[in-house]
């Protein structure tokens, strides 16, 4: 039990301590803020000259999808680089050494940096409103916040794998320049997964962002509550923690051999 | 053999300030500088970023393109094999002058008493010519995949239309490059300059959908009339048709190139009189 809340209080200080410095960081500012804001004005421009195409409810399917990508990109970005600014300011050699368990540490930093990115949601609606006169009425509004923190959750551990597996590799911004836009499109955040080929299907069903972005669109705008997603959430964020901490081990063991903790 | 005799003979140095010192100074300084300072000029960060990351960009947006607006792939496939050439123009740019400051040697640059526009002026021709690679190759994508044709009668007015596209790209981001000189974090500017394009320039949304007072800063950002140029050309529209855009384009990017100079000269005195051409 002490076990169990050092660890919770472990997480709780790292997700506080990501979250503070993020919003110091221009960079983190830009994306979970500016450029989904960027974004959605597109996608808003874009759906007005096609006619509302996706319905009644397209201002606010365009500013979920794009506040979503929003979270994608802060996840991404902040899960990629996790390791590796631990590895350019010297202290993971620390990090790893300590008593405390270092996935938890890791654990705590990519919650925070998920948690982040849905400012990109708040972001998007609030431009939505404001300026092209989106409605705002979700369909289900208590399963909303519970959407959102089974979203974070799948995201952060997601995010944790990601971060792990970036470990041996010494560009892991470059990664995360190249995964932004895939992820985008596979898991149907602003164009609808009906709408593109179908073997890309097998591929988004995989992935946590899908079933984040139907738990959230689903609170909003459909017609039966999401629970299927949110369930669907929770199973990949266990699924991607356990990976996660095999791959972990795996790639410190490998690190330490070869003394290429600080290097990689 | 010793190891002196095996080193190549060096030519002779040209006397400082001629033209000659000048020129060698703006192709090989402009070699030097890319390959020292433009951090993704490596297979391990080029290939995600530069080839990668394009790709995906023309895919994404095609796809809502298509689904958001109804109008063709064509539409947004060739805005943003376009628009790629940024990753090069404005972040290449951007990193060539700032990381001067960042790796420390600008201020041994700068006490030298080479031509500064030599210095200045050969930091593009690396830019440009990678800006091209990734549009050519943003537009051997959409060929592929997109269903992008291209006119083969007016294939030369669209590579002078890309050209001149890129150039002013790439004058845009040498002004960014230049506020860097002052910035702490010079690439945020950069960020935001890439995505502001795909919004105003006519990318991705025609500029007749977008609001009177967005069309009129589009008319003075860099991809605006070079972008209508090249989808012109595209369709078989020749220089009497497009010349008049071309030129624009190329006014707007000599005025930045220009602009950009002014900056990195006002900075490096500003510096000098300050003693903060280091501070961070």
């Amino acid at each position: 039990m002490a076990g169990l809340r050092r660890n919770a209080r472990l997480i709780w200080r790292v997700w506080v301590f990501t979250m503070r410095s993020f919003l110091a960081s221009e960079f983190f500012i830009l994306t979970a803020i500016l450029q989904p804001i960027i974004f959605a004005s597109i996608a808003f421009f874009l759906f007005q000259a096609g006619g509302e195409r996706a319905g009644e409810h397209t201002l606010l399917f365009a500013a979920l999808g794009t506040g979503m990508m929003g979270v994608w990109s802060t996840t991404l970005f902040g899960c990629g680089g996790a390791i590796q600014w631990h590895r350019w300011e010297g202290t993971l050699e620390l990090l790893i050494a300590a008593p405390s368990r270092y996935d938890m540490v890791l654990l705590g930093q990519t919650l925070g940096a998920s948690t982040f990115g849905f400012y990109s949601i708040g972001a998007t609606i609030a431009w939505g409103m404001l300026l092209f006169g989106m409605p705002l009425n979700a369909a289900f509004p208590l399963l909303l916040p519970v959407a959102l923190a089974v979203a974070i959750l799948s995201l952060g551990c997601l995010g944790m794998l990601l971060a792990t597996s970036f470990v041996l590799y010494r560009h892991a911004n470059a990664l995360s320049n190249l995964l932004e836009y895939p992820v985008w499109i596979v898991t149907g955040m602003i164009v609808p997964l009906a709408a593109l080929p179908g073997w890309l299907g097998p591929i988004s069903w995989v992935l946590a962002p899908t079933w984040a972005m139907e738990a959230i669109r689903g609170s909003a705008i459909a017609t039966t509550p999401p629970l299927l997603a949110m369930l669907l959430c929770l199973l990949l964020a266990a699924i991607y923690y356990l990976l996660a901490r095999w791959v972990l081990r795996f790639v410190l063991d490998k690190a330490r051999r070869d003394a290429t903790l600080a290097l990689a | 053999m010793t190891a002196a005799a095996a080193l190549p003979a060096l030519a002779r140095p040209a006397a400082p300030g001629t033209l000659r010192a000048n020129l060698r100074l703006f192709w090989l300084g402009g070699i030097i500088s890319y390959r020292a300072l433009f951090n993704w000029a490596r297979p391990s960060i080029y290939i995600p970023t530069l080839i990668g990351a394009p790709t995906f960009q023309i895919l994404f947006f095609a796809a809502l393109g298509t689904y958001a607006s109804g109008r063709d792939a064509s539409f947004f496939a060739i805005g943003n094999s376009v628009q790629v050439c940024a990753m090069s123009g404005i972040y290449g740019m951007t990193m060539a002058i700032a990381n001067e400051r960042w790796f420390g040697t600008l201020h041994a640059l700068l006490a030298t008493p080479a031509s500064r526009w030599a210095i200045f002026g050969g930091r593009f021709l690396p830019f440009i010519a990678n800006g091209l690679l990734v549009s050519v190759y943003g537009f051997t994508i959409s060929w592929l995949f997109l269903g992008v044709r291209l006119e083969p009668s007016t294939l030369g007015v669209l590579a002078l239309a890309l050209l001149v596209t890129v150039f002013s790209c790439s004058a845009i981001g040498a002004v960014q490059g230049g506020l860097s000189m002052r910035l702490r974090d010079g690439l945020f500017g950069a960020n935001m300059l890439v995505f502001l394009f795909l919004l105003f320039c006519g990318v991705n949304i025609p500029l007749e959908v977008l609001p009177g007072w967005m069309q009129a800063v589009s008319n003075v950002l860099p991809f605006t009339h070079g972008l209508q140029a090249v989808r012109g050309a595209a369709v078989g529209a020749g220089l009497d048709e497009v010349g008049g855009l071309i030129l624009i384009e190329l006014g707007i990017g000599l005025a930045y190139a220009v602009l950009a100079f002014g900056l990195f000269s006002y900075f490096e005195r500003s510096s000098r009189q300050h003693a903060t051409l280091d501070v961070r």
